[in-house]
């Protein structure tokens, strides 16, 4: 089954990242990405640019209405993700409880949709 | 470039939207996802399944701690995304604003980081552009009339 671990922050946690260093914070993704490679379980990950410079379309206008920005305060938003492929919830725990993340982060899991939930 | 397009909905809009036939939502996602991979632009699609379902994994505490339900309310989580090619940000709005979606959803858009994002010269973004190549390899060989021998 496959899971999405889906990154949190809060407004703390996001700006002690932009703050920590960056060749140290590579190394420790890199380290943690490259683990679940080695490991087959890594199906897919990216990286989102910083949640100012997106946008919201909303489907409440007809036609949708697009606005320039943030879709929320920074706890509603994720930065990034990753999509692994493992035999259990319990591995997926696993997987996740050993990410490089710090106080004030949180990853969210949720289980990828696969073809027999559309047998329903 | 590439950019996420990720659902968001309000409790009205999920309400909504359980209430439409299930062969109709799948024949109206699956002619928006058509139109896509015919214009060359989709990259990847998942759906979630639901937040109740999910779990929160925690790194205030360490070891980190794992608790069993949904992340926050509604409007804070997201049920599914997809990930397109595009030449622009406008162009990624264009195909945002076709999506089959009704009143109180919503989709937010934002660019995936690529390697122009990174330095080109460190170690660990170099190995990753080495895994991200082993993927793409694999991913071919496993597709319908790849190379897997």
């Amino acid at each position: 089954m496959q899971f999405m671990l889906i990154m949190r922050d809060e407004d703390a946690a996001a700006v002690e990242r932009r703050d920590a260093p960056f060749e140290a914070m590579l190394e420790r993704m890199g380290r943690y990405n490259r683990a679940m490679a080695d490991a087959g379980v890594l199906v897919s990950a990216q990286g989102l640019a910083s949640p100012g410079t997106g946008i919201v379309v909303d489907f409440s206008a007809d036609p949708p209405l697009v606005t320039d920005g943030p879709y929320g305060e920074t706890k509603e938003l994720c930065n990034g993700f990753w999509v692994i492929d493992v035999p259990s919830r319990d591995a997926a725990v696993e997987w996740a409880s050993r990410a490089p993340l710090g106080p004030g982060t949180k990853l969210e899991l949720r289980r990828v949709h696969g073809e027999e939930d559309l047998r329903r | 470039m590439q950019y996420m397009l990720i659902m968001r909905a309000d409790d009205d809009a999920v309400a909504t939207y359980r209430e439409i036939p299930f062969e109709q939502v799948i024949e109206a996602m699956g002619k928006y996802n058509e139109s896509m991979m015919e214009a060359g632009v989709l990259i990847a699609g998942e759906g979630l399944s639901d937040a109740s379902e999910g779990f929160v994994v925690d790194f205030s505490a360490d070891p980190p701690l794992v608790t069993d339900g949904p992340y926050g309310e509604t409007k804070e989580l997201f049920n599914g995304f997809w990930i397109l090619e595009v030449s622009s940000k406008e162009e990624a709005a264009e195909w945002a604003s076709r999506c089959p979606l009704g009143p109180g959803a919503k989709l937010e858009v934002r660019r995936v980081t690529g390697p122009e994002d990174f330095p080109a010269d460190n170690e660990w973004v170099q190995k990753e552009e080495g895994w991200r190549e082993e993927q793409a390899a694999r991913k071919a060989a496993d597709a319908p009339g790849g190379v897997a021998g």
